[in-house]
């Protein structure tokens, strides 16, 4: 045989064994089992461990909290809790159910959720979440069925706090007081278990049995499967290798997915935000009263409409509020302001009421590695959109995320890019953060009214009073324009035909639900 | 001086080298990683609590330690074998290049051996049949796989065996199921589903193994065809070649038994880099397939600020690199009595 016919013989030998080798194989998906990709990574299964969404979408799933946000819903009701409340304005008392066990069977006890709190404070991990318990003196458990939160001073909140991942209650027994457990080994009282956690590649959770809850895992097993790259999650969906895909796909990825075969996208509102911030040091403008209203001017002048159609095909709504919609006591306070609609002419007298000399010079800093791949875009829309009204030239410059989110709380950046998701699903997290005097923002913004304002609707849990509070806040907030809200993401996942439940826990929360997802 | 006695000296002499080659490298990390803005706590937690707040964890873990208390503590560390746990994640460097690394090594030989595959046949053929239209579509073929982005090859060989002919998948390792029931003890899923006689797991492998490796290979054996080529007609213009015709050989026997032989040992010396160089991490590779090797890992810490992570990762990297060098050197060494001290 000559050297080519070999050569040949053996490429189709090699071709023959590829092709015999496809449809062998696969994913081999069990009934029962959901599987959903994302290029979300997590940090730590302990709740200790963790401030970020990739590991609460997980630990919501493993544990339990006191309370809890049910689907649908945006305010805590009880979870491993029969009932909450305060007994005066800085004492909040808990009754734990009985017979609440965990995935090892141990039982868990009001001296669980002391130990839970305790060691979230002593940990005090650098990617934790204890700093959201700065308010909390102290906590008992005078017996095994009571807890008793003792407050520095009084907060509305608190029961939003206690519905955080971070502060879901640990087994005493096993989990160390001093240190972190590693995430293959934490115990939980919630509807599945960790069956298994390969880091970078997926998490395994299994139903577990011993759940005495309400609401039991409707599937036998969740797995979540990472991915580096959106695209090649998209194709995995597209495939069938994943069930869900959900966070973060592009909104081009989402967009051609729509008309994919076996694919439906699915929608629900979302709570994650992204906003301008001026810092009101280094702004343009001579004075406070053209600082501000080259602020209002700029208020004036984004369509947000624009942006949500242009540039993430709507997957995200115009936000005229800090709050976003959907959370109790939001307003449309830049709507009711300055219209829905940009409003150049409105601008330009702005601008020409405090003499500003235009076109106003704007330098905009955004990020293209921590908001999504369409952040350059977003951005790009909203320089054309300053410098088509005339009334600003827009200098955009950017980089990478590290450098970024320090310098720009650092003072050296003027205006800039910035986006937020919920620690709990309450306007006070919406407000307080960029609103205050202390906010971590440092954009020297300092409205004592709007102090004031922050620290009433805090004190009390009167819902009328609050809708009052809160009102006035996002109305001061849309006169001083500190921040301009420019959109809020809806929670879109893409699904294969068959699976059923994901909109179903797409609400405020973020609580991604795995327990209420099926698969014909 | 006695052929071992020379080789011995030329062992010595390379390995004092490598010595001072890692810790230059080794330095190198420490101090861009200590220059780059930012730690593994601001780059989580930057944009959701203040600035104070991350000024107060950072010192609280000790990132604002003197820079010279940092080197000499990761020296120590490094030199006792303790590369550490990861800032970011909590996992050891050790879990990370044992089960990332394997990823990488799996990926790797599969991109070798499809490498050599392509790269000798259609390199023989090209030598062989010299200034003929199969030189030429040989030629072109090893500059057109050579100069494509591997990423948009490995996209384009998505799209089609994946999208459109649904032949093969297009990413990870295995399928997820497979993933989570397969025993790992050697972390190399082919020898693992092989050890463990799980058929099914050792196909998948295979199906997840083929696309990656063919571009990663295709890139590698762009190289592989011209050093082939031309080394083999070199060899081929060689007096002890036309002996052998004069002897009445074939002409088969001729090329594969005498001439390419010969033509072997650069193409060794080639592969084995090319080998060193992609237990790197074939990142671009890596990420366009969701294959979770250590390159990918690499480029997450580095995103994360997570030094340590990064560190101890190019630290086995270099070492890893050195030995792999230091064994072709020494091969050749061995081979060719020329290559001396």
């Amino acid at each position: 045989m000559s050297l080519v016919r070999r050569l040949g013989t053996a490429a189709a030998l090699a071709a023959a064994l590829a092709v015999a080798a496809v449809g062998c194989g696969g994913g081999g998906e069990e009934g029962g089992t959901i599987i959903r990709g994302t290029t979300d990574q997590p940090v730590s299964y302990d709740p200790a461990g963790a401030y970020d969404l990739p590991s609460y979408d997980v630990i919501y799933n493993v544990y339990q909290n006191l309370l809890t946000i049910p689907p649908g819903d945006n305010k805590p009701v009880p979870e491993a809790a029969e009932s909450c409340d305060f007994t005066n304005p800085t004492t909040y008392e808990c009754t734990m159910k009985d017979g609440l066990k965990f995935s090892d069977g141990d039982d868990l006890t009001a001296e669980d959720v002391k130990f839970s709190f305790d060691r979230n404070v002593e940990i005090a991990d650098p990617n934790g979440a204890s700093s959201l318990l700065a308010n909390m003196k102290s906590v008992d458990a005078p017996d095994d069925k009571t807890v008793v939160f003792h407050l520095k001073k009084p907060d509305a909140t608190w029961p939003f706090v206690l519905t955080v991942a971070s502060f879901a209650i640990v087994d005493s027994t096993d989990f160390p007081k001093d240190k972190l457990q590693p995430s293959d080994e934490v115990i939980g009282s919630g509807r599945y278990t960790v069956a298994s956690y390969k880091p970078g590649q997926q998490t395994v959770l299994e139903k577990n049995t011993s759940y005495t809850g309400s609401d039991p895992a409707e599937n036998d097993r969740a797995i979540v499967q990472y991915y580096d790259k959106p695209s090649a999650l998209k194709l995995d969906v597209e495939n069938g290798e994943v069930d869900i895909a959900y966070r973060s796909l592009s909104p081009t990825d989402i967009e051609s997915l729509r008309d994919a075969d076996g694919v439906s996208v699915v929608e629900g509102n979302g709570t994650e935000i992204r906003y301008l911030v001026f810092n009101l040091k280094l702004q343009e403008g001579t004075s406070d009263a053209q600082k501000l209203a080259i602020r209002q001017a700029v208020a004036q002048t984004v369509d947000r409409a624009a942006i949500a159609k242009n540039v993430y095909d709507g997957t995200v709504d115009p936000l005229y509020s800090m709050v976003p919609q959907g959370l109790q006591f939001a307003t449309k306070a830049f709507a009711d302001k300055y219209g829905e609609s940009p409003d150049v002419n409105a601008a330009k007298k702005t601008l020409a009421d405090a003499g500003v000399k235009t076109p106003v010079p704007l330098e905009i800093w955004w990020t293209p590695s921590h908001y999504g791949p369409a952040s350059g875009d977003e951005y790009a829309e909203i320089k054309t959109q300053l410098d088509d009204s005339g009334l600003f030239t827009v200098t955009l410059k950017s980089t990478e995320w590290t450098q970024y989110s320090e310098a720009a709380f650092t003072n050296k950046y003027p205006q800039y890019q910035l986006g937020w998701f919920p620690d709990y699903p309450d306007a006070n997290d919406y407000t307080a953060p960029f609103y205050a005097k202390d906010s971590f923002l440092n954009i020297s913004y300092d409205n004592p009214e709007m102090n004031r304002l922050l620290e009433q609707e805090a004190a009390t849990s009167n819902e009328s009073k609050r809708a009052a509070l809160f009102k006035k806040i996002q109305d001061i907030g849309a006169e001083d324009v500190p921040t301009v809200p420019i959109w809020q993401g809806k929670q879109v996942a893409a699904v294969r035909d068959g699976v059923n439940g994901v909109e179903d826990t797409f609400d405020p929360s973020f609580i991604f639900r795995y327990w209420l997802i099926t698969k014909d | 001086m006695s052929r071992h006695g020379s080789l011995r000296t030329y062992v010595l002499t390379r390995l004092a080298l490598a010595i001072p080659t890692v810790l230059i490298l080794l330095t190198m990390v420490f101090l861009l990683m200590r220059v780059a803005p930012g730690n593994p706590i601001q780059a989580a937690l930057g944009g959701h609590v203040s600035q104070e707040e991350i000024e107060r964890r950072s010192a609280a873990a000790g990132y604002d330690k003197p820079i010279i208390d940092q080197y000499v503590e990761y020296l120590g560390d490094v030199f006792t074998g303790n590369l550490g746990t990861t800032l970011t994640d909590h996992r050891t460097v050790v879990s990370i290049v044992v089960e990332n690394g394997s990823a990488t090594l799996e990926l790797t030989i599969a991109a070798i051996l499809v490498a050599l595959v392509v790269g000798l046949s259609i390199g023989i053929l090209a030598g062989r049949f010299r200034d003929t239209p199969i030189d030429l579509a040989g030629r072109l073929f090893g500059i057109v796989v050579y100069a494509a982005p591997v990423f948009f090859v490995g996209f384009l060989l998505q799209l089609l065996f994946g999208s459109t002919l649904h032949w093969l998948p297009t990413s990870g390792r295995v399928g997820p199921v497979t993933e989570f029931e397969l025993d790992t003890t050697t972390h190399l899923y082919l020898i693992d589903s092989l050890i463990s006689g799980n058929w099914s797991a050792f196909w998948d492998t295979v199906t997840h193994l083929i696309l990656p490796a063919v571009t990663l290979g295709l890139l590698v054996s762009g190289v592989l065809i011209r050093l082939v080529r031309v080394n083999l007609m070199q060899t081929m213009r060689g007096d002890y070649v036309e002996a052998a015709r004069a002897r009445g050989i074939r002409e088969r026997r001729v090329v594969m038994e005498h001439a390419f032989r010969n033509a072997l040992i650069p193409v060794v010396t080639v592969a084995g880099l090319q080998f060193a160089i992609l237990l790197g991490g074939a990142i671009l590779t890596e990420q366009t397939f969701n294959w979770p090797g250590i390159g990918s890992e690499l480029v997450r810490y580095l995103n994360e600020r997570d030094y340590i992570a990064v560190q101890g990762i190019i630290t086995v990297f270099a070492l890893a690199v050195v030995v792999v060098s230091l064994l072709i050197d020494l091969v050749n060494a061995f081979i060719d009595p020329r290559v001396r001290y």
